[in-house]
């Protein structure tokens, strides 16, 4: 009689298992997708590794008010400012961010600062592959978290990014 | 006045007649929003934050111009208030461009705190607002026009207080706008006053402008390392790649004895310390002649092997010390007890740049004579004979100033040349630049034909002044400062201040840093008190001064030469060759002419990294508190104690460190923590307990308020931040009468308010300043 | 030289050596001129501001302060010298009345300013032209001049043991001078703002010494007062309102022009009957009782008399007299805008409601009378005016405010008719009746 109600037992999860395998798949197929988040798929408010945003003009929009330093609670946001001049114009106010680094070893995705942020300079991207076998490589500068000029050809990877 | 009594919102407030509503309700803790009042200037009403209803008056009233009358009922918590501040906060921010996130002032601005607490989050106007481009007025003064809420501070520091009118007014209506009066530039002092009192970020100072934000530095109140005044400047410094960074200096807390004032080197020049020609590692000379960085073990191991056996084959009388005006008070001391006690030597000194000794020997036993630069601020009458204090002692010029301004006090000035003092002087006359000890025995009462009737009128007037502070320049010395102190102490009420140089020119003097005179200028012959204190390696024979230091070393006599912090080789003019054998050590921050006759060069920290005690030119004790810090660099307190330990001396017994004083927890050290760690390890390894440390400034004080005449201040006290004066009465100075023929020895250095000895030659922003200023007086002399 | 106007209702007593070549000190002197000096030396200081007192005189400037009360604060000891100063600074949008004594009669505010001068004890004049007035100062210092030269001023006037000297001086174009504490600062050479009082002028004044200052028709009045005592000068006018008071007509009138007219006359008559009525037999729409910073009044408001209580009853001021009738072609917001714009130009930038909020009245009103208008806009430009209401430094921003207020308040119709998109309803109508 066990025997029995064991074989249905099997039966009823084994339908399970061959109902599924004639639907279409439905999982995301990262690492191997298209794309640059390589198939993964995320809600529009992720926050990912940041970006920094340039205006209309190209200009970085951070204006090194330290705002998002003084959110941060981890205090993972190192600026340092400097002045433009009229040779060198880097954001569209006075002053503009000789050195914006953010350390990652510490960061923990919270919005504060982008919440601080009074231009909408600094904004969460979708970028999660953050893991790293070097610590050092976690502390990611200016250059790495800027977003490019509008017009350069990186610009349809990074705008997804 | 009498008292009057008044109602502030349903609180009953006494003040005395004649106080103004504001003030008296700020007293009780009823705050009065205001942008225009600023205590001690002319009222302005121009701002309109400050209106209260005052029963019986049919329209809102200014408090910061009415005085407050006996039954008067003031409401200033009422929604018709409320509403008006909001209003009014409104209207200044119509033409406000916002740029907070830029603006210098953002985080200590006055009008984004009122914005905060009295409302006017949102704005109904639409309209473009009225925008002017920025304009820069001096090498340290920029004008962001469109930030201006044009509440006239500046104008008024700068006219009332500074007395240099420098800004005005031009136009009208919303067009109105601060600017400079004699065109584009600042014809002026360049004191930085004007940002200081600004509310709000229009001006700002080129030193700091656009490179942090304010909570982003640690702001660190200490005492100003240029002149003999001993403002208190408040510096605001940064990590930076290589120590904390200065990145700022202002008044920002206003508690030291300067009150409101700080003038352009307590502001700017503080930028000597980023130079980068800066030394950051020990130096010794090799064989070939050239300079090498070695190790700091090495460095301090070949330095105290030259001085042991110097000491110990040439005796200590072939050992030179010479210490600096800008040290602190426990360094001075150390240094001369390190050269009394373990070098066995008398040949130390300093650079002298006024005679303090004879003004202490004129007023022996005499109690409370010396004046406290507090004193100029406050006294009735003040009679100032030579020095131009505009130029030389800044603070000095603006206390008088403001006495006068304040009080109506009487300025009386004898001089040689035209000073700007003369505009607030009640009486000036002038004298032959070289009549100041004629003058002095004038005064004293004997008759001279070079004295006017002017003159007379003068020494008529200071004889019926009833209480009369008399401050005097370098110009006197020696016997006429005998005449000056004479002539003083027939009059009723007399005090005297003698205007020395440097910030611790005065503390060097008092410290002992003479060949001939023991801390509290205590005779070197005199039994008892330090000598038992300092050992029998003591000598009772006079030293040696600075020259006569170098004209041993020519005649081969100096075997070892010791500058901590000077440089007399670029003053005295030595000559390279008469230093030739004599093994030469100086400690110093950066390659002056001594350092490159040096054997040895040291390099150090300045007093802005150092904490400790300095005393003004008045006697006027304050803490210095370490703010900045740069890697590689020692304070010469470590280095003077290393050197000793590595001699062999017994550190317990040159530095009075773990006698129950006190436990360092690294306050002492300031803002920086690595330090304590390196200490803690050399401690360790010396088997010392880490937290009692022979580099803690405070044992060396608390064997300095035991032994030093005159020094025996409140210790609390001056922790909170509060000056102590001391009153190197000479009480401990007897027999004193033989040194009345002692040369002097000073040379003045006679600095203006742009240049300050040789740390000015490193101050870029000075040098900037210093040429602006002649190029203006150039224009202005064409 | 401009026409000059008479009705038969006036009472000519200031003006009635206008047009009559009194400039020329002799025919100055056949008028009656310079009697009421030396009457006043031989009686002295109590008597002059005894019968100053009861002239009922009021200021003729615009505050309506009674002027022998005005006098006799002036402490009679004093360390420092005394002035008399007269203020012919007259700015106002809608008054031209000092301008005709400066023209017509100098030599009346000579005398007047020479008894002040005995009356407080000072020893000096100073008479203050308006810059844009430079051209009449040749006028007044041929007076000056002339009656130097006849000993009336300098040392031992009229052969008395008295001095009196006086000085003129024109400003520099700023209508802030006007007001009596900025006008001091003006002539001891500073930028013309006000100052903070207290103190008054009359205790610390010009140069720090006690000075009083009265408007150039109150001076020019003194000398008529005494000649007809004090008593039958109170006579002419109303209640606490004495004498007769120079009204100045301009607008849409039929008959513009200057009017001595007695105080409490009439305005409905004035303009209907002595200035002609509304010019073309149009309507009225609005009167400007006192110059442009007095609130407006509607054609049902003016059966009033034009004296300082009864103007004030209704809610105005009288002002400095300047009437201006607008009929009712007149855009009331554009006539807002006109008068903002010249207090936005007028302000002195001193505090910062008048300075900001004049700045942004303009603004908003060019705007809303460009079509630009919002309906929040209405009630904004009233918040704005009411916060400056009251709270400036000195009078010139209630001078802002005050018909600002009015102008929404009274015509709020002609506001919202501006917000259905079109710039200015107004405009065609005007241009149709102008052509």
């Amino acid at each position: 009689m066990s025997i029995v109600r064991d074989l249905a037992a099997v039966a009823k999860g084994m339908s399970v298992t061959f109902g599924e395998i004639f639907q279409p798949t439905e999982v995301e197929n990262y690492p191997d997708g298209p794309g640059p988040f390589r198939g993964a798929k995320f809600e529009e408010r992720y926050r990912g590794r940041h970006v920094l945003q340039r205006d209309e003009n190209g200009l970085e929009k951070c204006v090194a008010c330290f705002l998002c330093a003084a959110a941060c609670p981890s205090n993972c946001i190192h600026i340092e400012a400097a002045e433009n001049t009229a040779e060198q114009r880097i954001s569209s106010a006075e002053r503009y961010a000789k050195v914006y680094n953010i350390d990652y070893n510490r960061c923990i995705f919270c919005g504060y600062c982008v919440e601080a942020c009074p231009t909408d300079a600094i904004t969460h991207g979708h970028g999660f592959e953050l893991s790293s076998l070097n610590t050092t490589s976690l502390v990611m500068r200016k250059e790495d978290l800027l977003a490019p000029m509008p017009d350069s050809p990186a610009k349809l990877e990074s705008s997804t990014q | 006045m009498a008292d009057v009594t008044l109602t502030v919102d349903g609180k009953t407030i006494t003040a005395p007649a004649g106080t103004l509503l504001l003030e008296a309700c700020r007293k009780v803790g009823i705050e009065i929003p205001a942008f225009c009042y600023y205590p001690g200037l002319s009222l302005q009403a121009a701002c309109r934050m400050c209106l209260v209803r005052i029963e019986k008056m049919p329209k809102l009233q200014t408090a910061c111009t009415t005085q407050v009358t006996e039954g008067m009922i003031v409401a200033t918590d009422t929604d018709e208030i409320h509403q008006a501040r909001k209003a009014m906060l409104e209207l200044v921010l119509a033409n406000h461009p916002l740029d907070c996130p830029v603006c210098d002032a953002g985080g200590e601005c006055e009008l984004q705190d009122m914005t905060f607490k009295y409302g006017a989050g949102g704005s109904q106007f639409v309209e473009i607002k009225n925008h002017r481009e920025e304009q820069q007025w001096s090498p340290v003064v920029f004008f962001d026009r469109p930030r201006c809420i044009l509440c006239y501070r500046c104008v008024r520091v700068c006219n009332e207080g500074m007395d240099v009118a420098a800004l005005g007014i031009q136009q009208r209506n919303s067009g109105s706008v601060i600017a400079p009066n004699d065109q584009t530039q600042l014809d002026c002092e360049q004191c930085g006053m004007c940002i200081d009192i600004c509310p709000v970020g229009a001006l700002t100072s080129d030193t700091y402008r656009y490179k942090t934000r304010p909570w982003e530095m640690t702001h660190v109140g200490t005492i100003c390392t240029h002149c003999g005044d001993g403002c208190k400047t408040t510096l605001g410094v940064r990590r930076s790649d290589d120590g904390m960074q200065i990145v700022r200096g202002d008044n920002r807390d206003k508690s030291g004895l300067n009150g409101e004032f700080l003038c352009v080197k307590g502001r700017y020049a503080f930028d000597f310390a980023n130079n980068e020609e800066r030394l950051t590692q020990p130096l010794v000379r090799q064989p070939n002649g050239e300079f090498a960085p070695v190790t700091w073990e090495d460095a301090i191991k070949i330095v105290a092997q030259k001085f042991r056996v110097a000491r110990d084959d040439r005796g200590g009388a072939s050992i030179g010390v010479i210490g600096s005006t800008r040290n602190t008070n426990e360094e001075a001391y150390l240094l001369q007890k390190v050269a009394r006690s373990a070098f066995g030597t008398n040949n130390i000194d300093h650079h002298r740049t006024t005679d303090y000794v004879a003004l202490t020997r004129a007023l022996a036993g005499k109690k409370h004579r010396m004046a406290s630069i507090a004193d100029a601020g406050s006294a009735p009458a003040i009679f100032v004979l030579g020095n131009d204090p505009t130029e030389q002692h800044p603070l000095l010029a603006w206390n008088l100033r403001t006495n006068v301004r304040h009080n109506s006090a009487r300025i009386y000035l004898a001089n040689h040349r035209d000073i700007k003092l003369q505009r607030q002087a009640k009486s000036s006359i002038q004298i032959p630049a070289d009549g100041y000890a004629a003058f002095a025995r004038f005064l004293g009462g004997e008759e001279n034909s070079v004295f006017g009737e002017d003159a007379k009128a003068l020494r008529d007037a200071l004889r019926n002044e009833p209480s009369l502070l008399i401050v005097f320049g370098s110009e006197l010395r020696g016997s006429a400062i005998d005449a000056l102190a004479e002539f003083g102490l027939s009059l009723p009420d007399t005090k005297f201040a003698c205007l020395g140089d440097y910030v611790n020119s005065r503390g060097a003097a008092d410290m002992g840093l003479y060949p001939d005179l023991l801390p509290g200028y205590v005779p070197i012959e005199q039994e008892g008190g330090l000598r038992a204190e300092y050992g029998g390696r003591m000598s009772q024979q006079a030293g040696l001064d600075v020259a006569q230091m170098f004209e041993a070393a020519a005649r081969n006599e100096l075997a070892v030469l010791y500058v901590v912090g000077d440089d007399p080789a670029e003053r005295l003019g030595v000559d390279a060759d008469a230093l030739r054998n004599t093994f030469v050590v100086v400690q110093d921050m950066f390659m002056t002419a001594t350092a490159k006759l040096a054997d040895v060069v040291l390099p150090t920290s300045n007093l802005y990294e150092k904490s400790g005690t300095v005393t003004n030119t008045f006697g006027d004790l304050q803490l210095v508190k370490k703010a900045a810090d740069r890697a590689g660099v020692r304070s010469d307190l470590e280095l003077i104690v290393r050197i000793a330990d590595t001699m062999g001396e017994d550190v317990h017994a040159l530095v009075p460190f773990g006698k129950g004083v006190r436990a360092d927890m690294g306050q002492s050290r300031g803002v920086q923590s690595g330090e304590a760690d390196r200490h803690g390890i050399w401690l360790a390894a010396h088997n010392l307990e880490p937290k009692l440390s022979p580099f803690d400034p405070n044992a060396v004080l608390d064997e300095i308020q035991r032994l030093v005449p005159g020094y025996n201040f409140d210790r609390m006290e001056l922790l909170a931040g509060t000056s102590q004066h001391v009153d190197a009465d000479g009480s401990g100075v007897m027999e004193i009468s033989r040194f009345a023929n002692r040369p002097d020895g000073a040379m003045p250095s006679a600095d203006t308010l742009f240049t300050s000895g040789t740390l000015g030659h490193y101050s870029e922003k000075l040098n900037e300043v210093e040429t602006f200023q002649a190029k203006k007086s150039m224009v202005a002399a064409d | 030289m401009p026409r000059l106007v008479s009705h038969p209702d006036e009472v000519k007593v200031v003006s009635r050596r206008f047009g009559r070549g009194a400039t020329n000190i002799d025919r100055y002197i056949e008028l009656d001129g310079y009697k009421a000096v030396r009457q006043a030396i031989e009686k002295g200081p109590e008597w002059i501001i005894a019968e100053m007192k009861a002239s009922n005189l009021r200021g003729r400037g615009g505050a309506g302060f009674p002027t022998g009360m005005k006098w006799s604060f002036v402490p009679k000891q004093s360390e420092k010298p005394k002035y008399v100063l007269v203020n012919g600074d007259e700015s106002e949008p809608g008054t031209c009345k000092d301008h005709l004594i400066f023209l017509h009669d100098p030599h009346a505010v000579i005398e007047g300013c020479i008894v002040a001068g005995l009356a407080v004890g000072a020893k000096t004049g100073f008479i203050y032209l308006r810059g844009e007035y430079r051209y009449l100062l040749t006028i007044m210092e041929k007076a000056i001049a002339d009656a130097y030269a006849k000993g009336f001023l300098g040392k031992g006037i009229f052969g008395s043991n008295f001095d009196f000297e006086i000085i003129s001086q024109t400003g520099a174009g700023a209508y802030e001078v006007g007001e009596e504490s900025a006008l001091m600062e003006s002539l001891e050479g500073k930028r013309g703002i006000p100052r903070i009082r207290p103190p008054f002028p009359a205790v610390v004044g010009l140069y720090g010494g006690p000075t009083v200052i009265n408007n150039a028709e109150t001076i020019a009045s003194v000398s008529h007062i005494l000649n007809m005592g004090g008593e039958a000068y109170a006579k002419i006018g109303s209640n606490r309102n004495g004498g007769t008071r120079l009204f100045c007509i301009s607008g849409h009138a039929e008959r513009p022009g200057v009017y001595e007219l007695p105080m409490g006359y009439n305005l409905k008559k004035m303009i209907y009957e002595v200035a002609g009525g509304v010019r073309g037999g149009r309507q009225l729409k609005a009167v400007v009782p006192g110059g442009s910073s007095t609130p407006v009044l509607l054609p049902s408001e003016i059966d009033i008399g034009m004296d300082f209580d009864q103007v004030g009853k209704a809610g105005s001021m009288l002002g400095s007299g300047g009437v201006v009738v607008l009929d009712e072609t007149v855009c009331m917001v554009e006539f807002a805008l006109r008068t903002i714009q010249f207090y936005q130009h007028e302000s002195c930038g001193w505090c910062i409601p008048c300075r900001e909020g004049t700045d942004w009245l303009k603004k908003t009103l060019t705007r809303f009378h460009a079509g630009g208008g919002e309906a929040k806009d209405i009630d904004h430009i009233q918040y704005l005016a009411e916060n400056m209401l009251g709270r400036t430094f000195c009078p010139l921003g209630d001078a802002a405010a005050m018909p600002t207020i009015a102008f929404v308040k009274k015509f709020r119709q002609e506001f919202e008719d501006h917000l259905n998109g079109k710039p200015c309803p107004y405009a065609k109508q005007q241009e149709l009746t102008l052509a």
